[in-house]
């Protein structure tokens, strides 16, 4: 309609007389000329002024800026604008805290969000929560930033129409209620919940429309380890794992250091066996994994074996043990026996090419340690695996180990591959009426297989519930906007009789709400039917019902609930039914994988994206990863051998082809994996998911497999070279390991040192013994007050970098984005380095958290022409960037590279300022300073928190304590690898660090004087092959 | 030699020119000194509030108002419901407290035009200060004799060195005062 208009308008001739109406030529003549004629008579220009224009106005304004400066008034400051009414426990220039559950993953961890003036800038831990104990990872850390990401969707859309709430619910609730009334079915799919409240509207939603059906999934899940616990123990819930309480651990292609199960806990309790100083008796880590992961770092012993491999790894070690120990034959029935007996640990040894003797090393520490060690097997891996681990444990007595009081509960059943089958067939057939993505992405997220996408197109609704754009918000008629973690009420039950809470702690920044309270709505099938504390109030019933009736405490339920609140967490005494007897039927179900030819391929969760969910995170995004240090991007890792034979090098493409599909990849060549394999993760490739997002990366998950024991291991694949390269970036440099020039540079130069328990143990001082008297020319500082250091234990250290994020939110980081990285311009304040040695296919790893050491002798102190870096009192190495005139020369002189500098002002050029904008300016810490371009910066100790802990000392009347301070990457350290405080404490925690026989100082020689003291690498390894 | 117009610019009229910028630019620099400082600065206020009626014939103390100063960074310019502590009641016919009246039934704060202020580059601590003896009228003048207030000393970072180095000339009336810290991250981070 609005068109037709136009055309009316935009088309009739204009006339301003009747004369040119017909064309005089009179007329036409005037309208040649641009002024009528005589309209300059009269003009002389010699009689004007001699002051031209332009002098005339330089003079106005000369003299207009001569009044302004000289005959100004005061200049104005500004107003300060105080509350109307201030909110009570809200003081302006100090934090609050409040305690939720974080939703980054589906661990559930408690959290403290810490608020400055209302809005929440920074979570840490919460040290109440029985699991995490105070601890949180990279993704917990980061994910405050999704929070005020510019890109969340901020209203309901219809049809890509921007809409309101009001007509988004009213058209969705009357096509549900059609969907009722044509007897079509309501798909609801959604991910693995944790929530009881939530699952409860769940099914007040299928109560409300029968014709729901509910489908559960994850790209990543534990279902085969729960599949093979049900093969084993019947319905007993699974138990988690005393880490803590093992002397020998076997890990099969498991991550639990990096990305399976609660890794958090389980870096504690593995790390608390690899303290040296103070005295822990070390546990002794095997791994047998395919690919080189973060857990595969930190092991002892590493074993490359192939995922087929590992079914029969387990039975030969199994039969290795139990043919010479009766006691534990008794244990089996004789069909398992049978099936044990036929795997021969040497036989296999031959096979699968691993070391014999060592081997026998770890049957040797099984036998002695019978009751006390621990195999655990990977998610990925079949529930056939999984089915005789559990038998392996059971039959050394193992199961001591498994912690009946930390029991998982039950979360949402995971469809299998049937119902989803069923699913997209009755979609194709018209057989469904709505789905509803409940804060899922199946477009995204589904097999090729299943081809989702197109079956979406024949379902009349389809809604997609999310934060973010996606690919499912893409190929949804109703995009519903939906509430960031920190502005929901929620609660989680991750462990039983272990309910935490989730609160908001900032209104609702946009017009979203969160999800369960939509779906409340359209249960009551009213659009009045919302109010902002609808949830919230049906979470408090259902608490009152589940959780408060199971408590005899004393005190009303709203106190209760109010102290739940407070603390974030309860725990009630609701003990597990003790394990009853392993279930010997399901032996016979045992097939050992038949040997694949060509390539195996291994597709792995990100560390830092999970399932692709943190993509447009761009502190996510740009944390390295842990093992190949490349950012930006995920690419196929292949062992050196392979590429070789492939004839591909770093860059370079290979297409993988299994069965009809494939997809082209990057490689990067891994030095430790095994030959004709490639490991790749998830969660890139996005399309339609936001600007930091788009296009980082492949998507990898057209190789999904449907059908086989593994979604995530897929057999006889094709790869070959295509003849393209790709950049990929990395943060450390990628050099041959057999180069003779730079092989094992990092031990020659002291950089890192490390030996083995045994060695440490006849000889304490093993690491000191080449140290020799250094001596300087410069006079030292004096400290006599407080003398700030850290000291960083390697022994603990997984290289998980929840280090680097943590200290992102607390220092402001910018995002710097591909090309800056591949420059090597990331503004990381501390970086993992990654150091190989040995050989290409056996390599070791050594990992070192790398910091400003806040040198005695700081070389780039002396340097800077400005002053703008020097010394202060209580032992920091300042920088002030008020000063800082951008010259480098402190970078330049730096031993330990940890300067950075701000070569642009990278909130402003990263992504066409996509981070510099009012929403997320509010992420920034305000007690650090958000650096301009051409300065300088690096780690400052957090001295914000230094300073803090100082006025509250000042305040209270007392002496500043070493412990009153703790740095932000010290805090969040889930293996509590670091130590800060004032060395000149007496009897203080780091004091014993560094003068712990095994503390060094990286680059001693240099007599830079360091106050980072870092604690040798001690390898678990066996006296007998000591050199 | 025959004087030439050039002689006469470099000899005469350059000199000349130089000498007036020289001391144009001296006098301004010292005469507009306060105001750059901001000493003197008494800009007026939404209300006309007076301090010497409240914490100097009334004699209420600083803290009652200013909530913040012992207990982190900002003093805080009080919220409305403080005044209405009292005004709820007292002299609630009087014109500027009908304004205040205004502000606080209709939930909007008042926009009290700032008089102080560090830089942003300058991280000040009240509580610090506050915590350890020194008094709000060291820095912030007389306020008690202030019809309206303005700034009374400057605010550069000479004037906290001035202080920090020699705490005891700046602050009699302390009798054990230790000298603050001169370290660039003490401020500036």
């Amino acid at each position: 309609m609005k068109n037709g208009e136009n055309k009316k308008t935009n088309n009739p001739e204009f006339w301003k007389s009747l004369k040119e109406y017909y064309n005089d030529p009179e007329v036409l003549k005037a309208k040649a000329n641009e002024f009528a004629d005589g309209v300059t008579d009269d003009f002389d220009p010699s009689e004007m002024s001699r002051v031209s224009r332009r002098k005339f106005l330089a003079l106005l304004s000369a003299s207009a800026a001569f009044t302004a400066t000289a005959c100004s008034d005061y200049r104005d400051k500004g107003d300060v604008v105080p509350y109307n009414v201030r909110p009570e426990g809200v003081l302006p220039g100090k934090a609050n805290y409040y305690a939720s559950t974080c939703s980054g993953c589906s661990q559930s961890c408690g959290i403290l969000v810490k608020t400055r003036e209302g809005r929440p800038i920074k979570i840490d831990g919460n040290s109440d929560h029985p699991v995490n104990k105070g601890k949180t990872c990279a993704i917990g850390q980061a994910s405050i930033l999704n929070l005020y990401d510019p890109e969340r969707l901020q209203q309901p859309i219809i049809d890509k129409r921007k809409s309101s709430w009001k007509k988004a619910d009213t058209e969705i609730i009357s096509a549900l209620k059609e969907s009722m009334a044509e007897k079509k079915e309501i798909a609801l799919i959604t991910h693995q919940t944790d929530s009881q409240t939530e699952k409860k509207v769940l099914d007040d939603f299928v109560a409300a429309y029968p014709n729901t059906k509910i489908y559960t999934y994850e790209l990543f899940d534990s279902g085969n380890r729960y599949d093979g616990w049900k093969k084993a123990y019947g319905v007993t819930p699974l138990p988690s794992i005393m880490w803590d309480k093992a002397n020998v651990i076997l890990s099969l292609d498991a991550d639990f250091l990096g990305n399976e199960g609660n890794y958090i806990e389980a870096m504690r309790k593995y790390s608390s066996r690899r303290d040296a100083v103070n005295n822990a008796s070390f546990n002794r880590f095997y791994i047998a994994e395919a690919g080189l992961s973060l857990t595969g770092m930190s092991a002892d012993y590493r074993f490359r074996l192939s995922p087929d491999l590992q079914l029969e790894f387990i039975l030969s070690l199994l039969n290795e043990i139990v043919s010479n120990d009766p006691a534990m034959r008794t244990k089996l029935n004789s069909a398992a026996f049978d099936l044990i007996f036929r795997n021969s640990l040497e036989k296999f040894a031959e096979k699968s090419g691993l070391d014999y003797g060592k081997l026998v090393n770890l049957v040797i520490d099984f036998k002695n340690n019978a009751g006390k060690s621990i195999v655990y097997a990977g998610d990925k891996l079949s529930p056939d695996v999984h089915y005789a681990v559990n038998l392996f444990n059971y039959v050394l007595g193992n199961n001591n180990l498994y912690d009946y009081k930390s029991v998982f509960t039950n979360r949402l059943e995971l469809s299998d591959n049937k119902d989803l089958k069923n699913l997209v067939e009755s979609m194709n057939n018209g057989m469904v009426g709505a789905v509803i993505h409940y804060d899922t992405n199946p477009v995204y997220h589904f097999p090729p297989e299943l081809d989702y996408a197109a079956a979406l197109k024949n379902v009349k609704t389809s809604i997609t519930l999310s934060e973010l754009p996606n690919e499912s918000i893409a190929a949804s008629y109703y995009a519903v906007p939906i509430n960031h973690y920190l502005e929901s009420w929620g609660d989680s039950n991750p462990r039983v009789g272990i309910y935490s809470l989730k609160q908001p702690v900032v209104a609702p920044i946009f017009g979203t709400r969160q999800k369960e309270s939509i779906l409340l709505t359209w249960i009551i099938g009213k659009t009045e039917a919302y109010s902002e504390d609808i949830y919230h109030s049906y979470l408090m019933e259902n608490f009152k019902d589940s959780v408060y009736d199971k408590t005899d405490s004393a005190a009303t339920f709203n106190h209760f609930w109010n102290t739940a609140l407070h603390d974030g967490i309860i725990s009630i005494d609701e003990s597990a039914r003790p394990p009853v007897d392993f279930d010997m039927a399901n032996i016979n179900l045992l097939k050992p994988s038949t040997a694949s030819g060509g390539f195996t391929v291994i597709l792995n969760k990100n560390y830092y994206l999970g399932d692709g969910r943190f993509s447009n995170n761009g502190w996510l995004q740009e944390t390295p990863h842990p093992v190949t240090k490349v950012a930006w991007d995920n690419y196929a890792s292949i062992a050196p051998n392979t590429a070789k034979t492939l004839g591909v090098e770093f860059g370079d493409f290979v297409r993988i082809k299994v069965d009809e599909r494939n997809v082209d990849l990057p490689v990067v060549v891994q030095p430790g994996l095994i030959e004709n394999f490639v490991s790749v993760e998830l969660g890139y490739g996005r399309e339609n998911s936001g600007e930091v997002a788009n296009g980082v990366g492949f998507n990898v998950n057209v190789l999904l497999q449907f059908n086989g024991k593994s979604k995530w291991i897929i057999n006889n694949a094709e790869v070959a070279k295509t003849g393209e390269s790709y950049e990929l970036v990395s943060t450390q440099e990628h050099h041959a390991l057999d180069d003779e020039s730079v092989k094992d540079f990092h031990k020659i130069r002291g950089i890192i040192k490390e030996g083995t328990v045994s060695e440490y143990k006849k000889n304490p001082g093993f690491i000191k013994e080449h140290d020799h008297e250094l001596f300087g020319i410069t006079r030292g500082h004096e400290y006599n007050d407080v003398k700030w250091a850290m000291s960083i234990d390697l022994n603990k250290c997984t290289s998980c970098s929840a280090c680097i994020t943590a200290c992102n939110v607390e220092n402001n980081i910018p995002v710097v984005g591909k090309d800056q990285v591949g420059r090597g311009r990331e503004m990381h304040w501390i970086r993992l380095d990654r150091y190989y040695s040995g050989t290409p296919e056996e390599p070791k790893v050594s990992n070192q958290p790398m910091l400003c050491q806040h040198c005695d002798n700081a070389p780039c102190e002396n340097v800077c022409p400005v002053n703008a870096t020097n010394h202060s009192p209580d032992g920091l190495n300042q920088m002030v960037y008020n000063r800082c005139v951008g010259t480098r020369y402190c970078a330049n002189n730096c031993p330990y590279k940890v300067r950075r500098f701000n070569f642009y002002d990278f909130r402003d050029h990263f992504a066409d300022a996509y981070y510099q904008n009012d929403l997320t300016d509010l992420t920034n810490n305000p007690e650090v300073t958000v650096r301009s371009r051409g300065v300088m910066e690096k780690c400052t100790f957090c001295v914000q928190r230094i300073m803090e802990a100082r006025s509250e000392s000042i305040k209270d009347g007392r002496k500043l304590k070493g412990s009153d301070v703790q740095t932000a990457c010290q805090q969040v350290c889930p293996a509590d690898a670091i130590v800060f405080g004032d060395v000149n404490e007496e009897g203080s925690e780091i004091q014993k660090y560094r003068e712990h026989e095994l503390g060094y100082h990286v680059l001693e020689e240099l007599y830079v004087k360091p106050n980072v003291t870092y604690i040798a690498k001690l390898r678990n390894t066996h006296s007998s092959e000591d050199v | 030699m025959k004087k030439s117009a050039l002689d006469y610019i470099l000899k005469v009229r350059l000199p000349i020119t130089l000498f007036v910028i020289a001391l144009t630019f001296v006098i301004t620099f010292y005469v507009s000194r306060q105001e750059r400082d901001s000493v003197g600065y008494a800009p007026i206020q939404p209300i006309n509030y007076s301090h010497k009626l409240h914490a100097g014939d009334m004699g209420i103390d600083c803290e009652y108002c200013h909530t913040g100063v012992s207990e982190g960074r900002y003093a805080l310019v009080p919220s409305v419901n403080i005044c209405m502590n009292c005004h709820t009641i007292s002299r609630k016919d009087r014109p500027e407290i009908i304004k205040l009246t205004k502000y606080y039934e209709s939930g909007e704060p008042v926009p009290w035009k700032r008089i102080h202020k560090v830089p942003e580059y300058a991280y000040f601590n009240h509580s610090v200060h506050v915590n350890t003896g020194i008094q709000c009228e060291t820095c912030h003048g007389n306020i008690s004799k202030m019809e309206v207030v303005s700034q009374v000393r400057s605010f550069t970072m000479t004037a906290c060195l001035d202080c920090h180095r020699d705490p005891e000339k700046q602050l009699p009336y302390l009798k054990k005062v230790n000298k603050g810290p001169e370290n660039c991250a003490a401020c500036h981070r």
